[in-house]
């Protein structure tokens, strides 16, 4: 395969060689010449402008302007001048014999005249028939910098991209999905950078702001269906910068930003020890159990000892934990000891320019968060080299894109029990001090606490852990337009990442939780992913017709190797000595790899009629190694239509009318989101692995699941070993297809102040891949891969924005997005239900795919009549949630279950204010969701208590014979009635409206930032993750922070400063 | 160009090859054969903390009234408490752990087993001589999974090395007690038939094993249960086969002249193990392939050991081992009284294996006088008072140890028949065949050794913990050794021997006593004990689990429920 591979290149290469030298044979000869000058100027201001590119039309003679805005240039008598700017409408002027001009350039209303990449070609954006939405990198460009991942930015901005943060000191998305959940395997959309695909999130990431000329997103079929297999879940395109803005010679840009993070918006409220003390006795009596049983330990309780008629007369906490002298026992919030304040600095360098030929943009960016978690870190240092050249008159073109990066994160860690410490920093006894009076960290001791560690020890203790991610992402390419308007174009693209974690796990004395062995755990990752491009693409004008037509290739072959080694016995724990090869003790080594490859070949055909009738056809086919040999190769076809109404002369008169385009799309698209190997029936030797290996999860450490055995008693040394089943075969696997049906109109009117598009989808995806449970009797290792269910997706998404400049000189914008949509499973064949919410007798059929399936809560039993009464119900009592009979057959069980609402929302909005004033700006954004409900982790801590951990205030006012009006549940520490069980209770309305950021900047008046040779100095403040609304009944601080073992997304507050030269 | 040349060789580039790992037929030959056969074995052995299929200590000993739950309150892994408290186990209890997982657990053992059977079982002798031999051992760990299952489910599928996918997912749990017991029958006879005496490897099931295990599952079958788990009737046709395989084995094997060797690294594979599931450290695994089964169950307030002081001895199981001034059980009058304080322990007399089985503070710990047992190592004394297993620890400084973040995981061997289950079938057959005198020797056989073993239980000062006095059955001089008081003795013994190992609820229902056994320990315990004051043992239902719901959901209702759920 390889050599395969390298054979390729080299042929392509000797082509394109080939190609070089009749390239140089027919090149032009010059003629006789006039010289010409002038000055340009911006129409509004009467500024002069510099760096306006002048260009004899037809030739490649060209020259650019002064820092005055002035020009001279030789050209033909009876030639014509055009002058470009960016932002600005281009000119051309006949020369006729002059040879002094000034030239005044309009700024363009909108960006509708830009050029926007649109899968392996560009297009101008109001030619543009798909569901694509362009980000505006200038409105993101500085929000992104407080978390180094652009990605950030984006969340709320583009309608139908959903975004989920997380606050690990990365900047990491938890999530980014492009319309909705279309499937349920992996979820990441496709990202093309520069051409060159990854699904990798870190790469888009490690992208700093100032080198990204364009964001794309293709939302539907129609429009990322030429990416075919693995465009299910939407392509992501980027560009970054590779030619000159303007023309000017350099361009120096230097961002900087100073960003203070904090959680405290995201903290739970929870019980101080004295509370607790009082719902630890409330719960041990509603249960008849003694709380000085339990609890003796951490509280004397003063009661009358009448579990009937409790009373409680005092509680206080006992002066010691666990009696130990040492350790007084505290009232510690716990999350105010495990967070501090964040900081974070972002610098991002970037020189670009050059000549027309020649260009080179260099980046270098270093951003270092110190973490809001106590001992947890970041910093990832990142480099960008673009460079191209034109040679042979600009007949080619070869150019390198190469991105750089290299990151070290220190994030939360578990402690020994595998608890991750946000979950401790919430839930820990408030009793365990902080530290005891000899200056050791706190920790459970005596009865009555759980077998967890304090974390901020825990922190400390792993402060050396570090992930360490090295990656080289890029291109090499070359064009060679072979006659006029036929471009061959080659790419040879790399991503890769080395994964290198470090992972010390010291001994830890903490109470009674102890670890009295250390290891040492290498896991190192080395991922490579190959793309080889190689496109035509021929313009050519017949009458009013406009053609362009591209056909392609591309292969990419993908490897993952991976390295997990353990030592334990570490004589000395110092930072240094935690090296493999100074262990005493046991070793382990584990190791796997993988790898696929695709193979495709694609076509587009693009038709504009007169500028008013648009219409493209395209078609990929995609083999994949992935998939069975019976159904190896997936074809992926689109088409779209699309009609400028504007254009048409009936609209000539309609002057409010600036822009109208309809548009309409078909689409199909694939998904190969499974393992690597998936179709195959595979067996493994499992020497000695658990669970855990395969499938993370803290009870999966001690389940072993190999297949070696002692079978000669010896206790000890190698074992024999046998085979054991992983996978079950289906050779008839094959893509996931998903149909997509767009209609979309977009429109400016007022000379394009007021502008939007709305956009209607349909979109069904059949035979998605899924991995069903199956009955335990088939036996270990038969789950299979197959082509299960169909669902449908509709929905809608609307952007309209008004921008406008007042005769006071107050420009300003408004803008809003909306996203809705809702999907149903439409079919279930029977061997893949049990994969779905529901049970025997009711499937998720006619159901959402986020459909939640669970009990129905009816309130709370006030007395024994109404318990006997009701219809049976196992753990049933006074004081306890009722479940309804749904099914009426008098007991409560698992029949007694339904659909009761989606986790996805079912819309998505966001709003944008800008506001400009002279040098001033001001810009206001916030976001949110509707429609969806959700278990909010503190419905569990707030609602409940829990025998070991604290919970919330909620538990104080939950049921009592003497509190009957509550709707929390009497307190209990057996849980007989199981009520955090799936149910209506526990998943309620979680929807939301953010502020997300408020930006204030001033720009430095262009008088005096010249004579610092600066064209612009801006500097701002940012607040981030501000404020927001939730619904009535919300529980929980944060309806965005779902996972208690994450970071929290914290409220960031901004200083930045911008420039450039 | 550079299109046509990836056309060429795209057959070879779309074809990844998976990394590491083998097909069907890779594996299903000679030479690999044996090395199935292991994998099935440690199929057998790969249990896990919250799905257990080695150790019955939460299905048979919990649910019983030897124990209960222990660990941090009610709620601390409350699928047990659930199991404990009897009307509140349901099919569907919330999560996976335990039932659902020992379910899935045996049958992917299972699974293996016939994996490995069906490609033995095509290869020809000339190319594969143990042919017979793997398969034998083979069809004992089907039939021993099958017998696990059968206890504690009743109703299961039976799934052979015969079945396609889609047969085994059409396949009920619909068989008789007849039939499913025939087919484990079946297959410890085949074993039988084509198994040596003994086996160099000591892990490897022999014939006297597969008669030992035959002979239990007659004792099982003996007793006819109805529909609704009520015994119908003894057959004394079973019994008799119990008779008749026992006496193969007697003599065969012999009894540890310690009765705590057989909880103590270092004796593995002894003279009194027949039976037993296989573990190991430092054997390069990732984590040793040791047994987790255990991992809760730690005394847990000492940085000694581990987490979570789980399974703990009720206060009746403590009561037991009190004796008479002959020595002997005091039947019915045991838990007339508490023995709680440490005075109590020497102002009663007691069988010494009570030192052997339970944790009591003030007494030396597994046999370390360096390390006294406390109340403080329960976890949660208010709950389930301050008693400790002992049977499953060991010292903590033992080379069989691996702590691994907070459970402790051992190399231990565990058993799964011991010779003195094997005396005690036999007697148990020969009682209810009303020959009990033959039985009398037999019971006092396993009881002389209990009263041998009190070497290792001394305090630092050479004194004894306990006031040990232990005296054999003597018929006309300390019993009449009717069949009714041989019975009583039989099943006392039985309690005694096998404290707190996961045998007295399996033993229960077997009995058909299950539900009057029970409800007066519950009526007794729930003064002790708050927590248990809700609890009912439901007859014609608890005497089983119930089949996990998701397995009927899988199934689409072709699974039947247990009665009562």
């Amino acid at each position: 395969m390889k050599t395969c591979y390298n054979f390729k290149f080299r042929t392509a290469y000797r082509k394109l060689l080939l190609l070089l030298v009749l390239g140089i044979l027919t090149s032009g000869i010059s003629a006789q010449k006039i010289s010409v000058s002038g000055t340009v100027k911006d129409d509004k201001a009467g500024v002069s402008m510099p760096g306006v590119t002048v260009m004899e039309k037809g030739t490649t003679n060209g020259v650019l302007t002064d820092n005055l805005g002035k020009f001279t240039i030789s050209i033909l008598k009876s030639a014509t001048l055009s002058f470009t700017y960016v932002g600005y409408a281009s000119q051309e002027v006949q020369i006729n014999g002059k040879t002094n001009l000034t030239i005044m350039l309009q700024e363009k209303a909108q960006s509708l005249n830009e050029v926007i990449v649109v899968g392996y070609s560009s297009q101008k954006k109001v030619d543009v028939t798909g569901a694509i939405s362009v980000v505006e990198m200038k409105k993101i460009a500085t929000q992104s910098l407080s978390s180094g991942n652009v990605m950030q930015a984006l969340q709320g901005n583009i309608p139908g991209l959903y975004i989920e943060k997380s606050g690990n000191p990365s900047g990491a998305s938890a999530s980014v999905l492009i319309r909705g959940v279309n499937t349920l395997g992996d979820t990441h959309p496709l990202y093309i950078i520069d051409g060159v695909p990854t699904t990798r999130p870190e790469v888009f990431a490690s992208l700093n702001p100032s080198t990204i000329e364009s964001i794309q997103v293709l939302k539907d079929a129609s429009a990322s269906s030429i990416y075919g297999s693995r465009a299910a879940n939407g392509v992501i395109i980027v560009t970054t910068k590779t030619s000159s803005k303007g023309g000017a010679k350099f361009n120096i840009t230097y961002n900087t930003n100073v960003s203070i993070l904090s959680e405290k918006s995201e903290r739970y409220k929870m019980l101080s020890s004295l509370e607790r003390g009082k719902v630890l006795w409330q719960a041990s009596v509603n249960d008849h159990t003694d709380p000085t049983a339990g609890y003796g330990d951490i509280y004397t309780f003063n009661w009358n000892h009448d579990y009937n008629n409790p009373i409680l007369t005092s509680v206080t906490v006992n002066p010691y934990v666990g009696g130990d002298k040492n350790m007084p026992a505290g009232n510690t919030d716990w999350q105010a000891a495990t967070y501090k304040t964040g900081y974070v600095t972002n610098n991002d360098f970037t020189v670009s320019g050059g000549s027309d030929d020649a260009f080179v943009l260099a980046n270098f960016g270093y951003i270092k968060n110190t973490g809001i978690l106590k001992y947890t870190n970041y910093d990832r240092y990142s480099g960008k080299l673009n460079a191209n050249f034109k040679l042979f008159n600009g007949r080619l073109k070869l150019g390198v894109n190469s991105q750089f990066s290299n990151s070290n994160e220190t994030n939360a860690c578990q402690d020994i029990g595998s608890a991750w410490t946000p979950g401790l920093a919430i839930g820990l006894a408030p009793t365990i001090p902080l530290y005891g009076l000899n200056g050791i960290y706190g920790g459970p001791e005596g009865g009555g606490y759980s077998d967890r560690n304090n974390p901020v020890l825990m922190q400390y203790a792993n402060r050396w852990d570090n992930t360490a991610n090295t990656g080289i992402f890029g291109n090499a390419y070359g064009e060679l337009k072979i006659i006029d308007n036929l471009v061959f174009r080659s790419s040879v693209g790399l991503d890769y990442n080395a994964y290198n974690q470090k992972n010390i796990e010291p001994t830890i004395s903490n109470g009674s939780v102890n670890r009295t062995d250390n290891s040492l755990t290498i896991s190192t990752t080395n991922y490579s992913s190959l793309t080889f491009t190689n496109t035509l693409s021929y313009n050519f004008k017949l009458g009013k017709s406009k053609f362009e037509i591209l056909a392609g290739t591309e292969a990419i072959n993908t490897t993952s190797n991976s390295v997990i080694s353990t030592a334990h016995g570490f004589s000395v724990e110092t930072e240094a000595y935690f090296v493999l090869g100074a262990a005493s003790g046991q070793r382990t080594t584990d190791g796997s790899a993988t790898g696929s490859s695709l193979l495709s070949q694609f076509g587009k055909i693009g038709y504009n009629f007169n500028d008013k009738y648009l219409a493209s056809v395209t078609v990929r086919r995609d083999g994949s190694s992935r998939f069975g040999t019976n159904n190896q190769y997936g074809i992926f076809p689109a088409a779209t239509l699309g009609w400028k109404i504007n254009n048409e002369s009936f609209m000539k008169d309609i002057s409010e009318i600036s822009n109208l385009k309809l548009r309409v799309g078909y689409g199909e698209v694939g998904n190969q989101s499974i393992g690597d190997v998936a179709h195959y029936g595979l067996f493994q030797s499992r020497y000695g692995p658990t669970s855990n290996t395969y499938i993370p999860d803290f009870f999966g450490q001690y389940y072993n699941i190999g297949t070696a055995y002692d079978i000669n008693g010896a206790n000890t040394g190698t074992l024999p070993s046998g085979f054991v089943s992983i996978q079950a075969a289906n050779a008839s696997l094959k893509w996931e297809t998903t149909k997509e049906t767009n209609l979309g109109v977009d429109f400016g009117f007022f000379n394009n102040k007021l502008i939007g598009s709305f956009d209607y989808f349909t979109r069904t995806t059949d035979n998605i891949l899924i991995q069903p449970p199956v009955a335990s009797a088939v036996g270990e290792g038969q789950l299979q891969w197959v082509n299960g269910a169909t669902k449908d997706n509709r929905g809608w998404e609307f952007s309209l924005a008004y921008s406008d400049k007042l005769e006071n000189g107050l420009s300003y914008g408004i803008s809003t997005n909306f996203g809705a949509s809702k999907d149903k499973i439409t079919k279930l064949p029977e061997e893949v239900r049990s994969a779905y919410a529901g049970n025997a007798e009711q499937s998720i059929l006619g159901h959402s795919q986020y459909a939640i399936f669970g009990y129905i809560v009816d309130g709370i039993f006030q007395n024994q009549a109404q318990v006997d009464a009701a219809p049976k119900q196992v753990g049933a009592g006074v004081g306890r949630l009722i479940y309804k009979d749904l099914n009426k057959d008098g007991v409560i069980d698992s029949k007694d279950q339904e659909f009761f609402g989606t986790t996805l929302p079912k819309l998505e909005y966001g709003v944008r204010i800008n506001l400009a004033y002279k040098n001033f700006d001001l810009a206001i954004f916030g976001s949110g969701v509707a429609g969806r409900i959700g278990q909010d982790p503190y419905i569990g801590d707030d609602l409940f208590v829990q025998s070991r951990d604290n919970a919330g205030p909620g538990t104080l006012n939950a049921w009592t014979p003497t509190n009957s009006g509550s709707s929390i549940p009497a307190v209990t520490l057996s849980n007989n009635n199981n009520e955090q069980r799936v149910s209506n209770y526990m998943f309620r309305n979680n929807s939301y409206f953010k502020i997300r950021n408020l930006q204030f900047g001033y720009s430095l008046p262009a008088q005096i930032i010249k004579k610092l040779g600066m064209s612009q100095l801006r500097v701002y403040f940012q607040g981030e993750n501000l404020f927001w609304f939730t619904p009535k009944g919300y529980i929980g601080s944060d309806p965005e922070r779902t996972n208690t073992s994450q970071i929290p997304v914290p409220t960031t507050y901004s200083f930045g400063v911008s420039v450039n030269f | 160009m550079a299109v046509v040349l990836i056309t060429s060789c795209k057959k070879d580039f779309l074809n990844y090859q998976p990394q590491g790992s083998l097909t069907a037929a890779d594996v299903s030959t000679p030479a690999n054969a044996d090395a199935l056969v292991i994998a099935a074995y440690a199929g057998i052995a790969n249990d896990e903390m919250i799905g257990p299929i080695t150790s019955m200590w939460v299905y048979g000993s919990v649910r019983a009234d030897d124990a209960y739950k222990g660990g941090g309150g009610t709620g601390d892994v409350s699928e047990i408490n659930k199991i404990e408290q009897y009307n509140l186990t349901v099919p569907d209890m919330g999560s996976d752990w335990m039932l659902p997982r020992t379910w899935t657990d045996y049958y992917k053992a299972i699974s293996r087993i016939n994996f490995a059977l069906g490609a033995i079982n095509s290869f020809d002798v000339a190319k594969y001589a143990n042919k017979v031999e793997s398969q034998a051992e083979l069809r004992f760990l089907r039939a021993h999974c099958y017998f696990m299952l059968k206890r504690i489910f009743n109703n299961v599928p039976y799934i052979d090395e015969t079945m396609s996918k889609d047969q085994i997912l059409k396949t009920s749990n619909n068989l008789t007690n007849e039939a499913m017991w025939n087919k484990i029958g079946d297959d410890f006879q085949f074993a039988i038939t084509n198994l040596p005496e003994t086996q160099t490897q000591k892990g490897r099931a022999n014939k006297n094993a597969a008669i030992s295990y035959l002979a239990k599952v007659r004792l099982y079958q003996a007793y006819e249960q109805d529909a609704k788990h009520n015994v119908t009737n003894i057959n004394a046709t079973r019994l008799q086969q119990v008779v008749d395989l026992t006496a193969s084995v007697i003599g065969k094997y012999s009894l540890e002249p310690d009765y705590a060797n057989n909880f103590l690294d270092g004796y593995d594979n002894g003279v009194e193990s027949i039976f037993a599931a296989q573990f190991s450290l430092a054997d390069g695994t990732t984590s040793g392939r040791a047994s987790w089964v255990f991992g809760l169950n730690s005394p847990s307030g000492t940085p000694l050991y581990g987490c979570c002081g789980f399974h703990v001895a009720s206060q009746n199981m403590v009561n037991a081992f009190k004796t008479d001034a002959n020595g002997l059980p005091m039947f019915d009058t045991f838990n007339n009284s508490d023995m709680i304080k440490s005075s109590d322990f020497t102002t009663n007399t007691v069988d010494p294996r009570i030192d052997h089985t339970v944790g009591i503070p003030g007494h030396p710990f597994k046999y370390r006088t360096d390390m006294i047992y406390q109340a403080g190592w329960a976890r949660d004394v208010g709950t389930y008072g301050f008693f400790g297993n002992m049977k499953e620890q060991q010292a903590p400084d033992c080379a069989c140890y691996f702590k691994m973040g907070p459970f402790m995981g051992t190399s231990k061997n565990l058993d799964f028949i011991r010779y003195s289950d094997v005396l005690l079938m036999r007697a148990e057959a020969l009682i209810e065949l009303g020959r009990q005198d033959e039985a009398l020797p037999l019971i006092n056989q396993v009881r002389a050794r209990a009263k041998a073993s009190t070497g290792r239980l001394k305090n630092a000062n050479g004194s004894s913990p306990s006031n040990y006095l232990i005296g054999l059955y003597a018929n006309g001089v300390n019993i009449s050794w009717t069949q009714a008081n041989a019975r009583k003795a039989l099943r006392f013994e039985r309690r005694l021997e096998f404290g707190m190992e996961g045998s007295r609820f399996f033993d229960l229902v077997r009995w058909g006593v299950a539900a009057e056994t029970l409800n007066a320990y519950l009526q007794v315990e729930k003064q002790k004990r708050d927590f248990l004051t809700f609890a009912v043992f439901t007859k014609g239902r608890d005497e089983y689990y119930p089949i996990p719901q998701r397995e009927i959901n899988f199934t689409k209702n072709l699974y039947v429920q247990n009665p009562g759920y």
